[in-house]
């Protein structure tokens, strides 16, 4: 009952943040104006403009509920409070992938941006956990660190190659740190089944990573097969933190903050927390956008800055928290 | 000897220990960091011929050679070296006094942080100075590190992850100011981001040089209690060190040589972890491998300049990102060996 | 009270962390020249008392005294050559030998210019040859054996040559024929005039080799004196809860706790 209160709230809030996207922008505008443009006679200026925000909203959505469920998946996956996409180099892993294909065959069109991305993502998390997943010890922090290694190696090779080549990536300085200005709904249709299948995976893996948070030997028991949903689980959150990345850059800390509310909204059940995920992620990534745009009127900033500035926060409080032990 | 160590005795008053095989060492990394210095000032365009070095020695060099010494090569050499040599030894500081390995100003985010106190600096409406800056913005970062860990700076998990988060949030400052300032000085703050070594004056050599020379007696005050500190908390107080106020020091020191080399060099990754490892590694012994980390860091950094000088795929790239991207496979080696062990 | 003029003691010491007390109120003297021997159940505060006793433990002003001083009255250096600790978990240091090892115990004695005394040769030596470490002084202790390994540590608190040795569990970890030689070591350093205090887990080791027993229980000292005088199975009872009954050492005659019932 309390969950399902909780959701609708989420859903209303996410609505009325979609809403208030389109009339917030980098220019004030008068809500009669905006309103006018909605129904259809507003002037052409604002039109284009109002215009411009549809497809960022609707964007924002998609890359925050993928990352949000990336998250998700991963912290089940890794049994790991600290997993995330981002923090785990995934999104990095993407977006060289994307910088590398770029200076090969240059400018991309959307599927091949996928197709890098998406490779870049699935190579970045198999490094990370081989390298992270060596450690005797269990705990987060062998992972968070092969993450932040594997980050900080992709960083430098992707400043390198757009600093080499400024005419080929004049672009990508802003889409590296992240950010939703200027995306085009058509790249939508190409990301459409990465997207659909990523989402159908995760939430019909929910049911084994509720077992898998038991442990490996009390799963196994209770009869799940616990390689399978460890495949299946890391093959969805790769998808969704490719999807985003392809769309919107790596955009870190969504994925973490998000699951972490999520969970202390929820409780400990997965068939609760993805559904969640998608509403909490999206309603995070709709708002820090609407920051962006209005923080520095009239200029806008990437709301990679934003995410990065509000969910690290998130990362400090966990380990005064605890969530870190040793 | 009953123990590898040499003692160098000057009468009664002065006796310092030394290992003969880390002064052989030193030696051998100083002649090379010379011969690399001599490189750097003698390839490319505006290269000085050796013929011109003896002239400048002899003080009757050309007004171009000159010229080319004192305010294109000279200065960046300088800075390679003494900023080079401040990152090490603020690392070999850190990790001697935290006892973690890969404790480092990189990846506790106090980099980062001096180098968005740079950025934000250049925003206030009045004249900031860099160093203050830099300085400002590490004491923040390491600041929140030690209250997210809660207790002080021993538990190495706590520290790397709670690192990882201050130094997202300093990016994001310095991307802010990047985006948000006129484009011609996003252009020059962009290279605060990785750390370039291009177009240095005299008057940043100084500011990293008069740094260098105040810690000196510090480090010589401070180094017998950090060969102490290697052996535990515990152990330390228990034989006179102080333990507490002997890591306070040493993490105080650390953080304004790295601000200090921040503000000339910008936030540079990786010399500072890698450095001492480096050290370690060619001399065998155990201690806070001052000398050995200092000397190294400054190879480390004259080697990425050089590289970004004359080698041709790297050729005008921020010293930095050379740096960045071999210090973070170093940093994974590193990881492979701390895991196996079975460590964390 | 007047035996605070001379030795190692403590006066109602009171230590807790948090709310919780560890110690409470509690009043010893160190018994000098002998080797001494802290036992008692996990978390009764052995260690806690050791640690205070070597200002590891930061106590409150007063409550403990050496030669009629306050601890926090003293300079660190000056009581590092007065009392030495060994706490159960010292950190070795990458790289390092026996010898570098053993030199450190010598950093009392030392200023940062004068990183050498006379006597350092002298002593570090005398600690090498009283563990018998002599031959592996230049030997990285990384790669020597958990009983050699506790010998170098043992010869470096030796080398910081205190009239007070304080150890912390210096058994853990060790089988039972490094466990003896510690125990012979600790009573051979006695054998010189000095003070050896240890904390221990094993009751027939202790009563075996120690001259004195400590027994602690609940944050106090509930027993103190020669282990064929104190121990009784009335007091394992009421410290280990442990029904036994009290045999004698089949080839020292020293008292013997036997677990009875079963």
């Amino acid at each position: 009952m309390r969950r399902s209160l909780i959701t609708v709230a989420l859903a209303v809030a996410l609505a009325a943040t979609c809403i208030l996207s389109l009339f917030l922008g980098s220019r004030p505008n008068g809500i009669t104006d905006v309103a006018a443009v909605l129904v259809g006679n507003g002037d052409d200026y604002l039109t284009s403009v109002v215009d411009s925000r549809i497809p960022r909203t609707i964007m924002g959505v998609i890359v925050g509920a993928a990352l949000a469920v990336s998250g998700t998946l991963i912290q089940g996956i890794t049994r790991n409070p600290l997993g995330e996409p981002g923090i785990l180099g995934i999104g990095v892993g993407a977006s060289a992938s994307v910088v590398t294909g770029t200076a090969i065959l240059g400018a991309l069109g959307a599927t091949s941006t996928m197709v890098f991305a998406m490779l870049g993502a699935v190579v970045a998390v198999m490094i990370v956990l081989g390298l992270g997943g060596r450690s005797q010890a269990r705990g987060v922090v062998p992972l968070v660190l092969a993450g932040a290694v594997v980050s900080a190696v992709l960083y430098a090779y992707i400043n390198a190659m757009v600093l080499l080549k400024p005419g080929v990536f004049d672009s990508y300085r802003f889409w590296m740190v992240g950010s939703l200005a200027g995306v085009q709904l058509e790249h939508l249709t190409k990301l459409f089944i990465p997207l659909i299948v990523g989402t159908l995976l995760a939430l019909g893996v929910a049911r084994s990573m509720n077992a898998l948070a038991l442990g490996d030997e009390t799963a196994i028991s209770l009869g799940f097969n616990v390689g399978r949903t460890r495949l299946v689980g890391i093959i969805a959150a790769a998808l969704l933190a490719a999807v985003a990345t392809a769309i919107a850059g790596p955009i870190s800390f969504v994925g973490l903050a998000v699951p972490h509310i999520i969970f202390a909204l929820f409780g400990e059940d997965f068939r609760w927390r993805i559904p969640a995920a998608i509403l909490g992620g999206a309603l995070a990534l709709v708002a820090a956008d609407i920051l962006a745009r209005t923080l520095i009127r009239p200029q806008e900033l990437m709301v990679g800055i934003i995410t990065a500035f509000i969910g690290a926060p998130f990362l400090l409080v966990a380990v005064r928290r605890g969530a870190v032990m040793q | 000897m009953l123990h590898q160590a040499t003692m160098l005795r000057i009468g009664d008053r002065i006796a310092i220990t030394y290992h003969r095989r880390s002064v052989l060492i030193w030696c051998a990394v100083t002649v090379l960091l010379l011969s690399l210095s001599i490189a750097t000032l003698m390839f490319g365009k505006l290269g000085i011929s050796p013929a011109e070095l003896v002239d400048v020695v002899r003080g009757q060099a050309s007004a171009t050679t000159e010229f080319a010494l004192q305010r294109v090569r000279g200065p960046r050499l300088f800075i390679a070296i003494l900023a080079g040599a401040a990152f090490g030894i603020s690392g070999a500081l850190f990790q001697n006094v935290t006892r973690n390995p890969l404790g480092s100003p990189d990846v506790l985010g106090l980099s980062a942080g001096a180098g968005a106190g740079v950025a934000a600096a250049s925003l206030l409406p009045f004249n900031m100075p860099t160093p203050l800056g830099a300085l400002a913005g590490a004491g923040i970062a390491i600041g929140l590190v030690t209250v997210a860990t809660g207790s002080g700076l021993s538990s190495t998990a706590k520290v790397i992850i709670a690192g990882i988060a201050v130094a997202a949030m300093a990016t994001a400052v310095t991307q802010f100011v990047v985006t948000a300032t006129l484009r011609d000085e996003a252009s020059r703050l962009a290279a605060y981001l990785v750390g370039s070594l291009n177009s240095r004056d005299i008057g940043q050599v100084a500011i990293i040089a008069v740094t260098l020379l105040v810690a000196a007696p510090v480090l010589v005050w401070l180094a017998p209690r950090l060969e102490l500190m290697e052996l535990g908390d515990e152990l330390t107080t228990a034989l006179g060190g102080k333990a507490s106020a002997t890591r306070t020091q040493a993490v105080l020191l650390s953080l304004v040589l790295a601000a200090m080399a921040v503000a000339v060099a910008g936030p540079i990754a990786f010399i500072a972890l890698m450095s001492p490892h480096a050290a370690r590694m060619l001399t065998q012994t155990s201690g806070p491998h001052l000398i050995g980390s200092a000397l190294t860091g400054a190879l480390l950094l004259v080697l990425a300049d050089l590289a970004v000088q004359q080698i041709p795929i790297f050729e005008g790239l921020p010293a930095g990102v050379l740096t960045a991207g071999f210090g973070g496979i170093f940093l994974g080696y590193l990881l492979l060996n701390f895991f196996k062990k079975g460590q964390s | 009270m007047t035996a605070l003029a001379t030795g190692l003691a403590a006066t109602k010491l009171s230590v807790g962390y948090g709310a919780q007390p560890v110690l409470s109120d509690l009043d010893f003297t160190v018994p000098e020249g002998r080797f001494t021997e802290v036992i008692g159940p996990n978390g009764c505060g052995k260690s806690t008392l050791v640690k205070s006793l070597s200002r590891v433990l930061a106590t409150q002003p007063g409550m403990v005294h050496f030669q009629g001083t306050p601890l926090q009255k003293l300079r660190p250096k000056h009581l590092a050559q007065r009392i030495a600790l060994l706490p159960q978990h010292p950190v070795v240091p990458e790289g390092v030998t026996v010898g570098g090892l053993i030199a450190r115990g010598r950093y009392p004695y030392h200023s940062p210019l004068r990183q050498w005394s006379v006597d350092d040769p002298a002593a570090i030596e005398q600690a090498l040859e009283d563990t018998g470490m002599t031959a592996f002084a230049q030997f990285p202790v990384a790669q020597l054996s958990g009983g050699q390994r506790q010998r170098a540590w043992l010869a470096m608190v030796l080398a910081q040559q205190t009239q007070y040795v304080l150890l912390d569990e210096p058994t853990s970890f060790l089988d039972i024929a490094h466990q003896i030689e510690v125990l012979r070591l600790c009573r051979s350093i006695t054998a010189n005039g000095r003070t050896v205090l240890a904390v221990l887990h094993d009751l027939n080791q202790a009563a075996r080799y120690a001259d004195q027993l400590v027994v602690m229980h609940q944050g106090r000292i509930v027993a103190q004196g020669a282990a064929d005088e104190i121990l009784t199975t009335q007091l394992i009872t009421e410290v280990f809860g442990l029904e036994a009954m009290i045999g004698s050492d089949p080839w020292s005659g020293s008292p013997m706790v036997v677990p009875v019932a079963d």
